[in-house]
């Protein structure tokens, strides 16, 4: 691959992720306290919202718009509002109005169990996420934002060592910042103008650099035996429990009470090395084993099953 | 990294760039950021009990601001921010608190002047030490401090916050922090590495550690799809035990959506055997929650 180009896309996405900063383009005014609304049934709720961490360092939620989806999320307090991409958008036919800021959204599920409705989304692509999903760093398409205006109403607890975080439902409704009504009067400030021209730039770096691919998830295969530890220390051992109907090992003609010796040519005595010798195996994949059966040693190959 | 280095230099030589990023490949490697080493008074591992209370404000536009102070300076005024991957400093700022040496190389756009570090990051009874920052004058924060009539000079980033398990209450206004044992991944490290790597794309096995029974397949919905179609239930199996039956939707296993056959192995792999978790399925259009058991097996 040629190198010499005239880009340095370290440093520009260097710029962009330190951009996850994302400014409105409107001016902001007095924050407001909205009347109180009808009391949203969820308030004082906790919900484990369970979220990934991409390559880049970004936690991401899943969220269904209107139903639909799921689609990747970034939990930013850096955002002022919520922001939906423009593709994601498109795809669920959520339409802005020629003209206004906002567009609205009627049901907007977090997994986890949060549902929120009647929310304003703005549809737009934030330049910081148009350039990363060009290059592909995050690993994972980021298709919208959630910012100050869903973010505000939980408690949010966060420990990176878990693999979800805890939303508790204020009795709060954030209003979205101030936009002006003449779209004349949204221009946002000569230096954040700029800083959007980033987002093409990465781009254009993606041509050179290409794309990073998602990553491809494969289930893997089930022979489809309950599986119990039998005695300690040397004589630890793993005995079949049970046989599934019509599985991979009823079919090879395993049964309760045989014991496991070696799977896929490696030596099983616990149960853990039994879940380690299955690691690779794909549906389909053949897997050689072999058991104990009173005085006999028996081998057999087993094809695994799909499913889990 | 190594093929990139060249490239950076040559691109100095042209004036074109934004910065010598490669500079920091000439760096000792910033220390492995580790929490549970920085709490106020030395308290370090004590303190998981004993949350500090950090007050932040919120701005008009929206955004949290925490004031802070860096190796000794300030207090400075930062945006926290759980969407930026970097912890981040003006030039000014980190030529005040040394953060960064003052003859630090410019660029012409935005100010980016490179990698520096705080020694001591301080937010309220928080001490940090060692936290990474890039130094760059953000336009955003520009915009905004002119605005509002009050600099910002920075944004918090995930490189101190990953060290903390944190809350954030909008309501009280306060966030609360217990420093924890988590390695806080050094982005500078792995992006290059991403960048230049092999396009080729990377298999993740999804192994599930327990038995459930099921078979799914994806759904031929498309986007409005509520969860995958169940095509088979075996007899006897901890799913059958459930309650579930071949024609139903999984939606979600334990809170997390299956959406997908992908999203179904990953929900059940988290599942250890002899654990019971809620299964939500939809029957005939209405949600139905069972309890279910996976079993330990292969």
């Amino acid at each position: 691959m040629n190198r010499q180009f005239p880009i340095r896309p370290r440093a520009l996405v260097l710029a962009m992720l330190a951009l996850a900063l994302v400014l409105d383009e409107a001016p902001p005014t007095q924050a407001q306290q909205p009347p109180a609304a009808a009391r949203d049934p969820q308030i004082g709720q906790a919900f484990p919202v369970p979220y990934r961490r991409t390559l880049t360092n970004h936690y991401l939620v899943r969220a269904r718009i209107n139903g639909q989806g799921p689609f990747n999320f970034l939990v930013d307090t850096g955002a002022p509002a919520l922001f939906i991409g423009t593709a994601v958008a498109k795809k669920i036919g959520l339409n802005p109005e020629a003209g206004e800021f906002w567009t609205a959204v009627d049901r907007f599920d977090l997994e986890g169990g949060i549902k929120l409705t009647n929310l304003k989304a703005r549809v737009e692509d934030p330049f910081q996420l148009e350039g990363m999903n060009a290059l592909g760093l995050p690993g994972a398409t980021i298709d919208g934002i959630l910012g100050f205006t869903v973010l505000a109403r939980f408690k949010m607890e966060f420990d990176p060592r878990s693999d979800r975080m805890t939303w508790t439902r204020l009795d709060y409704e954030p209003k979205e910042p101030f936009v002006p009504k003449d779209p004349a009067d949204r221009q946002a400030p000569a230096e954040v103008q700029a800083m959007n021209m980033l987002g093409p730039a990465m781009k254009l770096a993606a041509m050179f650099l290409g794309k990073q691919p998602e990553d491809l998830k494969q289930p893997q295969g089930v022979l489809g035996m309950a599986l119990k530890e039998t005695g300690e220390g040397n004589t630890l051992a793993v005995q079949i429990a049970q046989v599934w109907p019509r599985s991979a090992a009823h079919q090879a003609g395993l049964e309760p009470g045989d014991q496991l010796v070696s799977l896929g040519k490696q030596s099983v005595h616990s149960l853990q090395a039994a879940h380690e010798a299955m690691a690779q195996v794909k549906p389909g994949d053949p897997v050689e084993i072999t058991i104990q059966r009173g005085a006999d040693r028996l081998e057999r190959t087993v094809t695994a099953g799909p499913g889990f | 990294m190594k093929t990139l280095i060249p490239l950076h230099r040559a691109l100095l030589g042209l004036g074109l760039g934004l910065c010598a990023w490669g500079w920091s490949d000439a760096q000792p490697p910033a220390p492995m950021a580790r929490a549970g080493e920085n709490v106020q008074d030395g308290a370090s591992a004590k303190a998981e009990a004993q949350p500090v209370v950090v007050p932040f404000k919120m701005l008009p536009s929206n955004h949290m601001v925490v004031e802070l102070k860096l190796n000794g300076k300030g207090p400075y005024r930062f945006i926290f921010d759980l969407g930026a991957p970097v912890t981040l400093v003006n030039g000014k700022t980190a030529e005040e608190s040394g953060a960064i040496p003052k003859n630090a190389p410019r660029s012409f756009m935005m100010g980016v002047r490179g990698e520096g570090k705080a020694e001591k990051l301080e937010m309220g009874d928080l001490q940090a030490s060692e936290v990474p920052v890039i130094v760059m004058d953000h336009p955003a924060l520009k915009a905004l401090s002119g605005i509002l009539g009050r600099p910002l000079v920075g944004i918090v980033g995930y490189t101190f916050w990953a060290r903390y398990k944190m809350t954030i209450d909008y309501q009280a206004k306060q966030m609360t922090f217990v420093p924890i044992d988590f390695e806080v991944r050094d982005l500078m490290k792995d992006l290059p590495e991403r960048m230049s790597g092999s396009k080729k794309r990377q298999t993740i096995m999804l192994a599930p550690r327990s038995l459930w029974g099921l078979t799914v397949a994806e759904p031929s919905d498309g986007l409005s799809s509520r969860g995958v179609p169940i095509e088979g239930v075996v007899p006897g199996s901890p799913a059958e035990t459930a309650g579930l039956k071949p024609g139903d939707i999984l939606m979600a296993i334990d809170g997390r959506w299956t959406s997908s056959v992908a999203d179904s192995f990953d929900a059940a792999q988290t599942i250890a055997p002899g654990k019971t978790v809620a299964v939500h399925i939809l029957r005939d259009g209405v949600e139905v929650e069972r309890m279910l058991t996976p079993a330990e097996g292969i």
